[in-house]
C-alpha cells in the first residue's frame, strides 16, 4: 500500500512537472505547496490534470470533485486519487 | 464627497466601525481593523523614509493584508503598484526598476528571488505575514505595525490629482507599461458606479480579478465607499468553477464582477441550477467580448439579475456601459458597449480625423477626469495616446485614444467593432478579426474561438484561427470553414483553422492572442 501511494504521488508529480510547470519556468515545488497560488495549475491545467488522472488511474472524476480541496497540492491530489481507488476497490 | 480614495475608508469606518470590510482566506477585517492597520502601516512607511509620491510594490497573493497595504501606502502619501506574484521574477524586477520603487510588501523568500542587481532602488520591505524568522532582517515583520499609532494617518499634504496607484499592463511591444491613476481618476469611476449600481452597505461584493487588473478597483473601492463587505476570490477558488459557485452561494454574493471568460467557465462546468444564486442582483463584466450565446445562457440562469457590459481600457477605468436589455437579447447578434459614464465624454473619430457620423466606424476617444495622466516614465508613449482634444478649441485639454474602433448606433449606444490594430487588410479587404471570431462562436459546437492575422508580403495578411469545442461534439476545421462561409464573406474565412483542446489565457483570464500569434508566426 505504502509503495502504491508513493507511486501515485510520483506519477502525479511527474505529470504536473512535465506538462504544466516546466512550460511556465517552474521546476521546483513541494508536495504541500499550493499549485494554484504558485501558478503551476490554472483552470485549463486543471482539466488536463483531470483527464490525466482519469486515464492513468482508471477512475471517474465528476465535475463535483473538481474543487480546490481535492486539487490544492500534490499531496491533496494523491489523497483524492487514493480515495477514488479505494471506493472502486470496495465496489468490486 | 471624498477627494482622496483613503477618505472613503475613513468615512465608512466612522459610520460603522465594527462592520466587516474585507474577507479572504478565512480572515475578516472590520472597518476599524482596516482603518487602524492602514494608519499604522502609513506611519511605519513614513518612519522608514517613504516620501510623498514614492512607489511601493504590493508583491503578495491576494489577502486582507493586500487591502491594508493599498490604503497604508496612500495614507503615507505614496503610490502603490500591485504586482502579480505569479509572474516571473525578471518581469517583477523590470517593474520595480521601471518606476524606481522605494519599498515592497512581500515575503523574505520573494525578495530573495528577485535579481538583486536590478532592484537596487529598494530601500526596505515589509512582510505581510506575522513574523518572518528572527534571523532574517531583510523584511520588516507585519507585527511591527503594533508599535505605530492607530488613531490617525500621518500628516502629509495630498491633493486629488496625486497618483494613487500604477497598474502595469502588457504593452504591444512586450515591455509592460505603467498606467498612472490619480485619486481623482479612480474616484470619478467609483462615484459613477456607486450612483448607477446603487451599491449599499448590505451588499456583498466579490473580488474575482487580481489586484493588478483594474476590474478590482470597483470591487475594493465601491465596497469600501458603500460600507459594504468585499469577499476576495483567491486563486485557489478561482481555478475551480465548482469552488467559485460554492463561494458565491455561501457568502451570499450580491454583486459579481469579472471577465466574461470566468463566467463562461462557470456556466460550462457547473450545474448552476443546483446552486442558490438568487442573492446575485448585479453581474458586471468587462475586459473582452462576451459572446452573445453565453450572455443569453447567463440571462436564463439569472433571470432577475441586472447584467452590465462595462467597457474601458485601464487608462480610463470604465468609460462606457450597457445594461443588457433582456427583451432585445434574443435578436441581438452582439452586445454594444453602450454609452458614456457620468462625468465622462466619448466620441468616435474617423480616418479623415473628423467626428464620425452615426453608423460610421471611428476610433473611440475619451475625455474627462477619469482619464489617466499617462504612462510612468514614458512621455513619448503618453504623447501618442493622450492627445490634444482638437474638438474642444477653447483651451488645451487632453483626450485618450483607445485604439478601439466603434460606431454610434441610432439608439445612442456605441457598438464595439474591434481593435484598430486587429483591423487588418488582406487582399485589399478590410477585415475585422472580431467578426470572424463571432462567426465561429455562433456554431453550437464551438466553445472558444480566436482569429489572428499573420503578416504576409503577398496579400497583406493571412488569417489563421483557433477554436476549442464543447465536450462530446465533433467538428473538423474544414466543416467550421464551411460553416463560416455561410456567415461571413469569403475573403474573411480563415485560411487555416486549428482545433485546440483549450485556448491559452493571459494572467488576467483573457484569451492570449499574442501567444497564439507568436506560435503561428514561428510555424509560418
Amino acid at each position: 500500500m505504502e509503495q502504491q501511494q508513493t507511486e501515485i504521488k510520483e506519477q502525479v508529480r511527474t505529470f504536473i512537472l512535465d506538462e504544466l510547470a516546466r512550460r511556465k519556468g517552474i521546476t521546483v515545488f513541494s508536495d504541500d505547496e499550493s499549485l494554484t497560488e504558485n501558478g503551476v495549475v490554472d483552470s485549463l491545467g486543471t482539466f488536463r490534470l483531470v483527464t490525466f488522472l482519469e486515464n492513468n488511474f482508471n477512475v471517474r472524476i465528476a465535475d463535483e470533485d473538481i474543487v480546490h480541496e481535492n486539487f490544492r497540492s500534490v499531496r491533496e491530489i494523491e489523497r483524492f486519487v487514493n480515495g477514488k481507488l479505494n471506493a472502486k476497490a470496495a465496489k468490486a | 464627497m471624498a477627494y482622496l480614495l483613503t477618505q472613503l475608508l475613513t468615512n465608512s469606518f466612522l459610520r460603522d466601525p465594527e462592520k466587516a470590510a474585507v474577507c479572504a482566506r478565512g480572515k475578516t477585517l472590520t472597518y476599524r481593523d482596516l482603518e487602524e492597520q492602514s494608519n499604522r502601516l502609513a506611519h511605519l512607511l513614513r518612519e522608514r523614509g517613504l516620501k510623498s509620491g514614492d512607489r511601493v510594490g504590493l508583491y503578495l497573493p491576494k489577502c486582507v493584508e493586500s487591502v491594508v497595504s493599498m490604503f497604508g501606502v496612500m495614507k503615507a502619501g505614496g503610490v502603490y503598484v500591485p504586482l502579480d506574484p505569479q509572474q516571473p521574477a525578471q518581469r517583477i524586477a523590470y517593474i520595480v526598476a521601471n518606476c524606481s520603487m522605494t519599498a515592497l510588501v512581500c515575503t523574505p523568500e520573494q525578495l530573495k528571488n528577485l535579481p538583486s542587481d536590478q532592484v537596487q532602488c529598494l530601500q526596505f520591505a515589509v512582510a505581510p505575514n506575522e513574523s518572518p524568522l528572527a534571523s532574517d532582517t531583510s523584511c520588516i515583520p507585519w507585527n511591527e505595525l503594533s508599535k505605530y499609532p492607530a488613531a490617525h494617518a500621518p500628516d502629509c499634504p495630498r491633493v486629488t490629482t496625486d497618483l494613487a496607484y500604477i497598474l502595469y499592463t502588457s504593452g504591444s511591444t512586450g515591455a509592460p507599461k505603467g498606467v498612472m491613476i490619480s485619486h481623482q481618476n479612480a474616484l470619478t469611476f467609483v462615484y459613477w458606479c456607486a450612483e448607477t449600481l446603487q451599491v449599499r452597505s448590505d451588499d456583498r461584493l466579490s473580488n474575482h480579478a487580481p489586484l493588478h487588473f483594474d476590474l478590482s478597483v470597483f470591487d475594493i473601492y465601491n465596497a469600501i465607499e458603500a460600507g459594504a463587505t468585499v469577499y476576495m476570490v483567491t486563486n485557489e477558488i478561482a481555478t475551480f468553477p465548482k469552488s467559485i459557485a460554492k463561494f458565491i452561494e455561501t457568502n451570499g454574493i450580491t454583486v459579481w464582477y469579472s471577465v466574461p471568460s470566468a463566467l463562461i467557465l462557470l456556466m460550462l462546468h457547473v450545474d448552476l441550477k443546483a446552486h442558490d444564486l438568487s442573492k446575485l442582483r448585479t453581474v458586471l463584466f468587462a475586459g473582452e467580448v462576451f459572446p452573445i450565446k453565453y450572455v443569453r445562457q447567463l440571462a436564463d440562469l439569472l433571470p432577475k439579475a441586472g447584467l452590465w457590459n462595462l467597457y474601458g481600457p485601464t487608462e480610463t477605468n470604465v468609460c462606457t456601459y450597457y445594461l443588457v436589455d433582456r427583451e432585445k437579447l434574443p435578436t441581438m447578434d452582439r452586445l454594444p458597449i453602450g454609452r458614456a459614464c457620468t462625468n465622462t465624454e466619448v466620441f468616435a473619430v474617423d480616418e479623415q480625423d473628423q467626428l464620425a457620423v452615426e453608423g460610421q466606424p471611428g476610433e473611440l476617444f475619451v475625455r474627462g477626469p477619469g482619464v489617466t495622466p499617462g504612462y510612468w516614465g514614458d512621455p513619448e508613449k503618453t504623447k501618442r495616446s493622450c492627445v490634444v482634444n482638437r474638438f474642444q478649441p477653447y483651451f488645451e485639454e487632453k483626450a485618450y485614444r483607445t485604439g478601439d474602433i466603434v460606431s454610434l448606433m441610432a439608439d445612442g449606444n456605441y457598438d464595439f467593432m474591434g481593435r484598430r490594430d486587429s483591423m487588418v487588410k488582406s487582399r485589399g479587404y478590410r477585415i475585422e478579426l472580431g467578426e470572424i471570431e463571432a462567426a465561429m462562436l455562433s456554431h453550437t459546437a464551438v466553445r472558444e474561438a480566436a482569429a489572428i492575422a499573420i503578416p504576409d508580403d503577398e496579400v497583406g495578411a493571412r488569417i489563421k484561427a483557433f477554436f476549442s469545442m464543447h465536450e462530446g461534439n465533433s467538428l473538423s476545421a474544414e466543416e467550421l470553414q464551411q460553416y463560416c462561409a455561410t456567415r461571413i464573406p469569403k475573403y474573411m474565412i480563415p485560411e487555416q483553422i486549428e482545433l485546440r483542446e483549450n485556448l491559452p489565457k493571459t494572467s488576467t483570464g483573457k484569451v492570449d492572442r499574442v501567444s497564439l500569434a507568436s506560435g503561428a508566426a514561428r510555424v509560418a
